[in-house]
């Protein structure tokens, strides 16, 4: 077992991977055992119409009697095949509807992402190199501004603006027809994407400040000023490569944030992902798609953090040598 | 806001608080609130955070009308003695404003005092025994924060019901993890100078040494810490009553009232304007003040890195 | 206790009944919904032969259905568009089948491609406009059904007695747990007989005077046999109507396209498409048709109407007899006992209940419903709210400091606003009511709470009664009537009125059983609620209809509008 103690970098990630599922199995019996206590699911789908009959029946399709642990493994098992049960109240199964809301959930945080992770490192590091001042201060409090606000704050304030008073020029609201793609309706993207990447923003790019600073004051930079090299070369070929290490850690870190970040947003805008149907899953207890739901939501989660861990790792390379 | 914002202020004051600090003299302890107050963005951040708390505390003292009073035609603009106009069924939108903070803050508060204490014991507890319940605690923790914190809250309010405790425990329950990192992170290095060892030597109890030689040196990184973390609490509080998840439907409640009122935005913007403006101005205080003291932690630390 | 129809007087007049009940207070009462002006005979089979009952909806054919809205007048239909409707209160349980809805996105999409036999026109009036030529009553226990010839369903097959059949015995089928299943219980549907390809006859368990309203209630509509609601597949989805099922998406959107070969061959109907979108909330939805993204909207919250209206977008307001009740049961505490009903009843202030909730768009009730049924007893006095009168019925009953839960939901529009304004106007009663509004209300508890807030649409006396006042009724919150005592002979009057086929009798009857819902009964009516839908520029053909769904039903069922 002397390889998972040692062993490098890919010791280091062989054990990440494996603390990873350790935590998904965990996380997955965490999310089953709470989630099938949210009462009688058959009386909650057939709502008003729920007859006896109607009620016994739907019960034995959704295998409601049998016991807990028996229930467990049989969705687990479902799960690893691909299969993420039928969603009780459309009567589908999971993965239809998952599928393309997925995507469009993706499109939104990957669109946020190619936005604002650039726009942070080239704020960050002109801050950083004004440092202390006028566009440094500016910008500082204008992102400690925005990080503090909650999101649904912000995305009211930007439909006001944007849309409903002050300009006219987007829609309100982005519901993306089923059937087809987010990227089909470009204008209906842009308020939710600004809203996530003003979500993101101010946390990138103050990392990069920060980030970039002490490498602008580290000796290594010294010595490339030192031998002649222009400013511009010193920046772009030995600062910034050195201080975006850190950034890449924040950035994996902030695409998993948004994929919780999401949920408010895209209820704001009526726009149709994972976020908006998880409120819709949860509020009619509609347990198998709140179960993948909270699965695939997690396993971004734990995949993102790794990929922040093993980046940062290769990045900056003093942490290497303690592995 | 979540885990990068752990990293970030952690990186930022830990990475030069741990790089060669010396212990500090007893005297110095307390000076980091103080030295913090100095600086110009401290003070705007108490400002705005002392004037919406005054806000919520006072607020239902002067109210003028009862806040499920009806004193006109739904959606109103201001006019007729009612300064902000009326809201969605009528009521005083001034009144209802008044009252609402209340809720907000003293739920926010108290979840994440508990989040805080939860976690720093869990973090602290880690950190010291270096052993395999350090490994344990923190694979609970990377559990929990698997989930985005509204998820979870979302989820067990569906779960158990519209109830205040249920907000506040799931809310603490998902704080803690987060300040357990950090407690943790900031322990660590701490633990690993000399003067621990020392102590130990010395033969105080554990709980002295945790409780009195520790907790002091990590204040600075704790103190940010809280103040982010009663940022975000103050943020789910609001947009779960947003979400329509609140005990009481018609209750004044900043975040309900933007959720009953946002649809006449156009029209009678102020009974969604005047919460959304009193949330952000609380969030950005509470930003500032935990930034102000950040920033003083790093630069103290980095004026003795000098020395 | 008699109260007759004395003229109304101002102010006060207390006075003891020999029962020991306290009489009513008189007040003027406000006015116009309910004039009768004069009785049409509605239904007129081929050869002008009169139904001889069965009338038991339709207040009276008054010249102005209501507020206003209307774009009728507007020119001759053109062809074209993609007709956009956004609706509330759907989700990942929304459905498409021809005689079955939950929630009103449900109703809009089952619009767009089913029909029933009769129709109610804009007055609430029962026409033969439907896919019946005629519904006659040959005896107390038969009725004959001849439907149109030369009508196919979307998939080209004809439309014949087979079908009537089918979707007959299809509703009135205990299993399949459809929507009309119970007004089918005094039909004979084991013995439905095809006479010819174009004619059913219907025998009757019992004599029922409003079957020709049950079937042009709009969950009856007409189905192919072997029929089956959508379960992922569009095709599957064959009406009569105006419109073919093109994609569905539950919870998001469905698509439905034109019918070329749609039976009325007069040109309708007209949009080459309809969109129907679920929105979440109205917010999204005004948000909506504000940018242009919808045509139409149903249930623009009353409060939003001055501001609508403002920008551009047209409003139908239809007043109808629709009303979202308070609903006490009548055998559960402290609801058991007579006088905290009539308690309850008096500490509602209609008045404001209406600015409130409804934004002033409806019509003062009086805890009774069906205000367009000509059986509707406008004698009745008005309600008043009376602080002082009920706290002494408290008191009188023991339950002073009263504490009550009052179970909503977001079924309609008003429905959690009406509970809390009722929760703030209970405190000056003494009593404390705690509001509960559960997203999962029509799961576990329903119809099995005390006091709880729900909607209804329009509907005559009789189907109302049989939906929701008898103990077999699908819907019956307030577990009226009585067991014993007064009110307790509801159900054989209710029988008896049925069978009646002299309306003057008939009326009489109802009379009878609307005093002991008056008096006794469990349903706090504060007012009839006006549906107000909105509609962009460009949507012409729209009008304000009585009936129980939005948007004129649907532009009845997106036949009679278009874009001009």
């Amino acid at each position: 077992m002397k390889w998972l103690r040692g062993g490098g970098i890919v010791g280091f990630i062989i054990r990440r991977i494996l603390l990873g599922l350790l935590v998904m199995f965990l996380v997955s019996i965490i999310v089953f055992a709470s989630t099938q206590a949210l009462g009688d699911p058959a009386r909650a789908i057939l709502g008003r119409d729920a007859t006896p009959d109607r009620l016994a029946a739907l019960q034995k399709e959704l295998n409601l009697d049998q016991n807990v642990v028996g229930q467990y493994f049989q969705w687990l098992s479902g799960l690893l095949h691909g299969n993420l049960g039928t969603s009780l109240a459309s009567q589908q199964p999971v993965s239809n509807a998952l599928g393309p809301r997925l995507v469009s959930s993706i499109v939104l945080v990957i669109l946020a992402a190619v936005i604002s992770i650039p726009l942070s490192i080239a704020i960050g590091s002109y801050a950083a190199l004004h440092r202390e001042k006028g566009f440094d201060t500016v910008v500082s409090n204008v992102m400690l501004a925005l990080a503090s606000l909650p999101e649904f704050v912000v995305a009211l304030l930007l439909v006001i603006l944007f849309s409903t008073s002050v300009f006219h020029w987007l829609p309100a609201i982005s519901p993306v027809p089923p059937g087809h793609r987010a990227w089909e309706y470009p204008d209906e993207l842009i308020l939710p994407v600004l809203t996530l990447a003003f979500a993101v923003t101010p946390y990138v790019s103050r990392i990069m400040r920060a980030s970039m600073i002490e490498v602008l004051e580290s000796d290594y930079v010294e010595m490339a000023r030192l031998k002649g090299l222009s400013e511009r070369t010193v920046l772009y070929r030995h600062a910034l490569p050195n201080a975006i290490g850190p950034v890449f850690q924040v950035a994996a870190i902030s695409l998993a944030y948004l994929a919780g970040g999401i949920v408010v947003i895209e209820y704001v805008f009526n726009y149709p992902g994972i976020g908006s149907e998880l409120v819709d899953a949860v509020v009619n207890h509609d347990i198998p798609v709140v179960q993948a739901l909270a699965i695939l939501i997690a396993g971004l989660y734990v995949l993102l953090n790794l990929l922040a861990d093993v980046a940062t790792i290769l990045v900056t390379p003093r942490l290497r040598t303690r592995l | 806001m979540s885990d990068r914002d752990v990293e970030v202020s952690r990186d930022e004051a830990l990475a030069l608080v741990a790089q060669g600090v010396e212990n500090p003299p007893p005297g110095r302890r307390t000076n980091l609130l103080r030295r913090s107050l100095r600086l110009g963005r401290t003070k705007v951040g108490l400002v705005l955070v002392g004037f919406v708390v005054l806000l919520a505390v006072f607020g239902p003292v002067v109210a003028p009308h009862a806040s499920d009073e009806f004193v006109g035609r739904p959606f109103s603009p201001p006019g007729g003695g009612l300064v902000f106009g009326t809201d969605y069924l009528g009521q005083d939108v001034l009144s209802r404003f008044l009252d609402g903070g209340l809720t907000i803050l003293i739920l926010a508060l108290v979840s994440t005092a508990i989040g805080l204490v939860l976690g720093l014991a869990i973090g602290l507890v880690a950190a010291y025994s270096r052993n395999w319940l350090d490994d344990v605690l923190m694979r609970a923790m990377d559990v929990i924060m698997a989930f985005p914190q509204i998820m979870i809250a979302l989820v067990a309010v569906s779960l158990i019901g519209t109830k205040n405790w249920v907000r506040v425990i799931a809310i603490a329950l998902t704080t803690a993890p987060r300040v357990a990192r950090v407690a943790r992170g900031a322990a660590q290095p701490v633990i690993e100078r000399d003067f621990i060892g020392a102590t130990e030597a010395m033969g105080l109890s554990r709980v002295r040494i945790i409780g009195g030689e520790l907790f002091p040196n990590i204040l600075g990184p704790m103190m940010v810490e809280a103040s982010l973390r009663l940022t975000y609490s103050i943020a789910v509080i609001a947009a779960l009553a947003f979400l329509g998840l609140s005990n009481d439907p018609n209750g004044p409640n900043w975040g309900t009232m933007i959720q009953q009122n946002q649809g006449s935005l156009a029209t009678q913007p102020w009974g969604a304007l005047l919460p959304i403006l009193a949330i952000a101005l609380l969030t950005m205080g509470t930003g500032l003040i935990g930034d102000g003291i950040a920033r003083t932690a790093a630069g103290i630390d980095r004026e003795r890195g000098d020395e | 206790m008699v109260i007759g129809s004395q003229r109304p007087t101002r102010g006060r007049a207390l006075q003891m009944t020999e029962s020991g009940g306290t009489r009513w207070q008189l007040n003027e009462r406000p006015e116009r919904l309910f004039d009768s002006i004069s009785r049409r005979n509605l239904l007129m089979g081929a050869g002008g032969v009169l139904l001889a009952s069965g009338l038991a909806a339709c207040g009276g054919s008054s010249p102005t259905p209501s507020a206003g809205g209307s774009t009728a007048s507007a020119g001759t239909p053109k062809r074209g568009g993609n007709f956009r409707l956004g609706v509330t209160g759907g989700g990942s349980k929304d459905m498409m089948d021809g005689q079955n809805i939950v929630t009103k996105p449900d109703q809009a999409r089952l619009m767009t491609a089913f029909e029933t036999l009769l129709v109610f026109d804009d007055n609430y009036q029962l026409q033969t406009d439907g896919l019946a030529e005629s519904v006659e009553a040959d005896n107390p226990t038969q009725y004959t059904i001849k439907i149109r010839k030369g009508i196919d369903f979307q998939n080209g097959k004809p439309f014949t007695a087979d079908d009537v059949i089918y979707s007959l015995q299809r509703i009135g089928t205990q299993g399949n747990g459809l929507t009309g299943y119970a007004a089918t219980a005094t039909m004979d549907i084991k013995h439905l007989k095809k006479v010819d390809k174009y004619t059913v006859q219907l025998p009757m368990l019992s004599p029922d005077s409003t079957v020709p309203q049950t079937l042009a209630s709009y969950t009856f509509g007409m189905v192919p046999v072997g029929y089956e609601a959508y379960k992922g597949d569009p095709s599957t989805q064959v009406g009569t109507g105006c419109y073919i099922l093109k994609s569905f998406t539950p919870g998001q959107e469905s698509v439905h396209e034109r019918n070329p070969n749609y039976w009325r061959g007069d040109g309708s109907p007209w949009f080459d498409t309809v969109t129907i979108t679920d929105f979440n909330d109205s917010t999204a939805q005004l948000n909506a048709l504000k940018g242009g993204q919808i045509d139409a909207m149903t249930d623009v919250p009353a409060g939003q109407v001055n501001a609508v209206q403002g920008s551009g977008i047209g409003i139908l307001n239809s007043q109808t007899g629709g009303w979202i009740p308070l609903c006490m049961a009548i055998d559960m505490p402290p609801f058991d006992d007579p006088k905290v009903r009539q308690a309850f009843r008096l500490i509602i202030d209609r008045k404001a209940v209406l600015e409130q909730v409804g934004n002033g768009y409806g019509q003062i009730a009086n805890d009774l419903y069906s205000p367009f049924d000509e059986g509707y007893d406008k004698s009745l006095p008005q309600r008043e709210q009376d602080i002082e009168q009920a706290k002494s019925l408290l008191k009188a009953a023991g339950k002073e400091g009263l504490s009550v839960d009052l179970h909503t939901t977001n079924g309609a529009a008003g429905m959690v606003e009406l509970a809390s304004v009722f929760a703030s106007q209970a405190k000056a009663a003494g009593v404390n009511v705690t509001v509960k509004n559960d997203p999962n209300y029509y799961g576990d508890s329903y119809l099995k709470l005390p006091f709880s807030v729900d909607f209804w649409g329009t509907r005559g006396y009789l189907n109302q009664v049989q939906q929701g006042s008898l103990p077999n009724s699908p819907y019956n919150e307030t577990h009226w009537p009585p067991k014993s005592g007064t009110g307790s002979n509801f159900e054989s009057l209710y029988k008896q009125a049925l069978a009646e086929t002299d309306s003057n009798k008939r009326i009489d009857i109802q009379h009878q059983m609307q005093q002991y819902e008056y008096d006794l009964g469990g349903y706090i009516i504060p007012y009839f609620n006006a549906l107000i839908d909105g509609y962009g520029s460009g949507v012409t053909g729209l009008s304000p209809s009585k009936g129980t769904l939005n948007l004129a039903s649907f532009g009845h069922g997106y036949r009679t509008i278009w874009f001009s």
